[in-house]
């Protein structure tokens, strides 16, 4: 990289150029109902009443989100590690896995629909269903890469199964889980705000479809903003406790390739 | 472990599946409202490929499908290229990406519909949109890992910077950038279902929805199964041109 400042000024520019364009041009070709500037949306993420509702909507976003994707976690790890381990598990699953997987996940929610009603029960329902087939793949490929030496080696020690599980099996499989936890991050937010979309009453994915049916865009941008925000939030956190958790495989590898 | 054998575990799995989904459905003890029989769903799904229903829903998804997907190829593969080569091309446009590359894809329906109404304008929008990002990281990433030798090779034999780009770059980075595009169709598929559920009066995501609304739910099933099928049949179809395009790599 030829200049290494950190601090973007071309991007920062740019960026700046664009969003006083779009104030100016929204203003003087009175574009308000289809594209309000955006010191309007600005606005209205700080008018108190506008910011207490904005901020309920991203709560219940939030908790159906945390609600799937970590059911969507313990319930694929664990499925992931059984048909990983077993080679006779997984020639029994393997053609209904092919089958279901094509199927793209949001097809889904007409089922819950019929199956759990309108409500949390619903959303989180398809939030794991469709966040569950990373993780559960990406699992299945880490048990089955996992170094045999690795195994034989806990066993050689004397350690159960449970144990093996545990201390051997799980944390080598560490780096392909999450691969799968992080690809599945943005599709859980994707199915949260989708089944918000489709049948909700409230949520940041009602929200804004909400606001533009009601003809208020200003606020729709407001709440695209909030959903924005949460998502790089939310990924940021994934990548800094991933760091963390994965942090003694650096070392390992070190090692490993001397 | 790919034999004959553990092929057959899975035939006698599903088979068992769809056994116990028919006897369940047949003797009540599910809510048939909702489980209909599986023969009755496979005898919709035949009628409804038969009467056209299915192809026609089908065709005006992939109209908007291929509309959007082919839309965000053209433009950001070269976009992708010109952020891989040049340095400043990048920094310029960094930051306005990173804003907008966390957005949900579905959240932006509501503002394409805004602008676009509820017509294949707004779905070919949030398709291309949401295809954006795979198809642009994955270009500015092949790209920037060329081989610098490759290039500087290309330089010394006299290419011009349009030519190494495309006899040198592009195919360089096409493994890259196939990639970008396979995540991209799977995002394709399902955001034009979404879009279609959301806002409209045809394709395969409205049907499913409108036949779950009308208690249809055989129909709902045989939408989904077709819906699977084309999953399937695109990304098969995809690699096939893929290892067709990448030969010999």
């Amino acid at each position: 990289m030829p200049f290494k400042c950190r601090f973007n000024i071309a991007g920062l520019a740019l960026f700046a150029a664009l969003l006083l364009l779009w104030e100016f041009y929204s203003r003087t070709a009175g574009l308000e109902t289809y594209l309000p500037p955006p010191s309007a949306a600005l606005k209205a993420l700080f008018e108190p009443p506008m910011a207490r509702a904005l901020f309920g909507h991203l709560l219940e976003t939030l908790g159906r989100f945390v609600g799937g994707y970590f059911l969507a976690a313990a319930l694929a790890v664990g499925l992931g590690v059984v048909l990983g381990y077993s080679r006779v598990a997984y020639s029994f699953a393997e053609v209904i896995i092919e089958l279901l997987r094509p199927m793209p996940s949001v097809a889904i929610i007409p089922v819950a629909i019929l199956c759990l009603g309108i409500g949390d029960a619903m959303m989180i329902a398809v939030t794991v269903y469709a966040a569950a087939w990373p993780i559960l793949l990406n699992t299945i490929d880490g048990v089955r890469n996992i170094d045999r030496t690795l195994l034989d080696t806990g066993r050689t020690f004397g350690l159960g199964r449970w144990r093996i599980l545990r201390e051997v099996a799980l944390p080598a499989a560490a780096p392909y889980i999450a691969t799968g936890l992080r690809v599945s991050l943005p599709i859980a937010l994707i199915l949260v705000t989708t089944s918000e979309m489709v049948a909700g009453a409230d949520g940041l994915g009602y929200f804004i479809l909400d606001e533009e049916r009601s003809m208020r865009p200003a606020n729709m941008y407001a709440g695209i903003a909030i959903v924005a925000l949460l998502g790089y939030a939310l990924n940021r956190l994934f990548l800094v406790l991933e760091g963390r958790a994965l942090a003694w495989r650096s070392g390992m590898r070190i090692r490993g390739e001397m | 472990m790919k034999g004959g054998a553990s092929q057959m575990n899975g035939v006698i799995a599903l088979l068992a599946v769809m056994a116990a989904w028919e006897i369940v459905a047949r003797i009540g003890l599910l809510n048939p409202l909702l489980f209909p029989p599986l023969s009755r769903i496979l005898g919709s799904f035949f009628s409804l490929i038969a009467s056209g229903e299915i192809p026609g829903q089908i065709a005006s998804s992939m109209e908007r499908a291929a509309s959007g997907y082919f839309l965000a190829a053209a433009v950001f593969i070269p976009l992708g290229v010109a952020m891989g080569l040049f340095e400043r091309v990048y920094r310029a446009l960094e930051i306005a990406i990173e804003t907008l590359r966390p957005i949900p894809p579905p959240v932006v329906i509501p503002v394409a519909m805004l602008f676009f109404g509820i017509g294949d304008g707004m779905k070919i929008f949030v398709i291309f949109f949401s295809c954006a990002w795979p198809i642009l990281l994955n270009t500015i990433d092949g790209v920037r890992n060329i081989d610098h030798l490759l290039v500087d090779t290309a330089r010394t034999f006299g290419l011009k910077r349009g030519q190494t780009i495309l006899k040198v770059v592009l195919p360089a980075a096409a493994p890259q950038i196939m990639t970008g595009l396979r995540i991209s169709l799977s995002i394709t598929l399902i955001l034009v279902v979404i879009s279609e559920m959301v806002g409209s009066s045809d394709g395969i995501g409205y049907f499913i929805l409108n036949t779950q609304r009308r208690l249809k739910i055989d129909q709902m099933y045989a939408g989904m199964l077709a819906l699977a099928l084309l999953g399937y049949t695109l990304n098969q179809a995809f690699l096939f041109l893929s290892r067709r395009l990448l030969h010999g790599r």
